[in-house]
């Protein structure tokens, strides 16, 4: 892969499931086999009950625009040719609070509490990022 | 048995603060010790308690800023010594264990940094955003614009709002010499004018990027009065922290952990938000400010436009915040900016920005003052009282 010139995420025991569910398009999450909690981020307890017997979901992919914020200045080079660009927490029908870039809407136009859906971005060979864009 | 009126700060340190270009920040902790150690009347070697803020990544010609450091070239070798790592804002209530627990009878409490002519914050914004950087998310800015935005949707809060805040608090800045901006008034239009950074931040909702340090220092009531000044006595304490990392927050219009610590606060001082003369408040973004001062009880969500209009914080108002003009349009020291301030005008040496007649402003008994740390990870609140 060449040109790709953001920067790409730290894979590690923790993160590397939920960004092998990238890699085939899947937004992986762990429940817990506890309390039924949909863990996020990833790891070897539930934050709820402490359990550590979970199992894998795939999200739907659907959820709303919890909060955003609008970028018109680029703290890294590879992002100068995107700003304006919004960033947003999208919380998912099952839960968990994503960050993620809200993509083919005006940045005007977004809103809290909008209908959005995953799009993948394939940036590199191993990594596809979650994007959202509106229903 | 209660902490209330046992402790207090006794002496203030400053240094040159601004553009200071050629200077490590290592200089700046230490000028601002040494100063504060010169304010008290104490020798060097009577300090034996030394915290350390946490350090933000050295600039590329400097090592790592350690207590270690510090202590070294100050000459001295405490029995109590401490730094942060991570903005987890516990120190004051260090400092105040520390004493209590006799560990030490004089802590420093100490800040520097060469924030803006070294290369410094560079490095923290490669470290603080991790895995966010990879969708574009970076540093404080957009940290708090998340939650700043999320406010605007669920009350209706948003740069109406907040433009009272900046322009106050740079009318107090405009009476303090020492602030980066003195001599810089600001008006609604200039602030609505202003660029956005990540919006709905304005350059003028940030604080300032700075060079320079602060320290403070604390000691026993009982050993406070030999020294020069009359203390600034700590009356209440509160801490609380979230800890979570905002982008997982499910709430994250507030509560923040202002509320706790607050009520822990009032509830040690055994006073209410109807006894508070005036607030000193960690303003890393005008959002801060009022998000705090609304869990401390001034306010109900919603109602901060109709608090802060009319000039309410501002010189002549009914309730003073920010009185250097914070870390907004003074400088930026940490918690340190607010906890200062907030012992400068207890003991009566803010010159022209003294709280009382010369400001049009009631003499200040009580002062409620805020450190915050991450983003809105971490909160500690102190009400400091005149003797
Ligand atoms: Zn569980």
């Amino acid at each position: 892969m060449t040109g790709y010139d953001k920067p790409l995420p730290k894979l590690n025991s923790d993160t590397r499931p939920f960004w092998e569910g990238c890699k085939k398009h899947e937004l992986r999450f762990q429940r817990c086999l506890g309390c039924g909690h949909v863990i996020w981020p990833s790891s070897i307890i539930c934050p709820k009950c402490h359990a550590r017997d979970t199992e894998w979901i795939v999200a739907s992919g659907h959820g709303i625009v919890y909060t955003y914020a609008t970028y018109h200045v680029a703290y890294h080079p590879g992002f100068l040719s995107d700003i304006p660009y919004v960033v947003a927490i999208v919380e998912l029908d099952e839960g968990p609070h994503l960050l993620t870039n809200i993509i083919n809407c005006r940045v005007d136009d977004v809103k809290c509490g909008m209908d959005v859906t995953v799009v993948w971005e394939d940036v590199t060979p191993e990594i596809s990022l979650p994007k959202f864009s509106p229903d | 048995m209660s902490l209330k009126d046992k402790y207090a700060i006794v002496g203030v340190g400053y240094t040159q603060q601004g553009s200071v270009p050629g200077r490590t920040s290592l200089s700046f902790h230490l000028e601002a010790c040494v100063s504060a150690i010169a304010d008290t009347g104490l020798k060097k070697d009577d300090i034996d308690g030394l915290i350390c803020y946490r350090h933000f990544p050295a600039s590329s010609d400097e090592n790592d800023l350690t207590p270690f450091k510090v202590a070294e070239h100050l000459g001295i070798s405490p029995r109590y010594i401490y730094q942060d790592a991570n903005c987890s804002r516990s120190n004051l209530q260090n400092a105040v264990g520390a004493l209590e627990a006799g560990l030490c009878n004089y802590v420093v409490i100490s800040f520097g940094h060469n924030a803006l002519s070294s290369d410094s914050l560079f490095y923290l914004l490669d470290e603080f955003s991790g895995d966010d950087a990879v969708f574009g998310h970076f540093g404080a800015t957009g940290g708090y614009a998340l939650p700043a935005r999320r406010a605007m949707h669920e009350y209706q809060t948003g740069p109406d709002t907040w433009k009272h805040i900046a322009v106050g608090q740079r009318k107090w800045a405009c009476l303090n010499p020492n602030a980066v901006m003195y001599g810089k008034p600001m008006t609604f239009e200039d602030y609505m004018n202003s660029k956005w950074i990540v919006e709905p931040f304005r350059v003028p909702d940030n604080c300032l990027v700075n060079d320079g340090g602060r320290a403070i220092i604390m000691t026993s009531l009982e050993r406070a009065r030999d020294l020069k000044h009359k203390p600034a006595v700590i009356m209440g304490l509160g801490a609380h922290h979230p800890c979570l990392d905002i982008k997982y927050a499910t709430a994250m219009a507030g509560p923040t952990g202002a509320k706790k610590a607050s009520e822990e606060a009032y509830k040690m001082a055994g006073i209410t938000v109807n006894d508070v003369d005036a607030c000193e408040i960690y303003d890393c973004f005008t959002y801060t400010v009022e998000v705090t001062l609304q869990d401390y009880g001034f306010f109900e969500p919603g109602q901060g436009e109709d608090w802060f209009k009319g000039g309410t914080i501002e010189p002549g108002g009914r309730m003073p915040v920010n009185t250097s003009g914070g870390q907004l349009s003074e400088a930026y020291f940490m918690g340190l900016t607010p906890l200062s301030e907030a012992a400068m005008q207890i003991m009566g040496r803010c010159g022209q920005r003294q709280l009382g007649p010369k400001t049009k402003t009631k003499e200040p008994e009580i002062i409620i003052c805020s450190d915050n740390g991450g983003i809105l990870q971490s909160h500690s609140c102190c009400i400091l009282r005149r003797l």
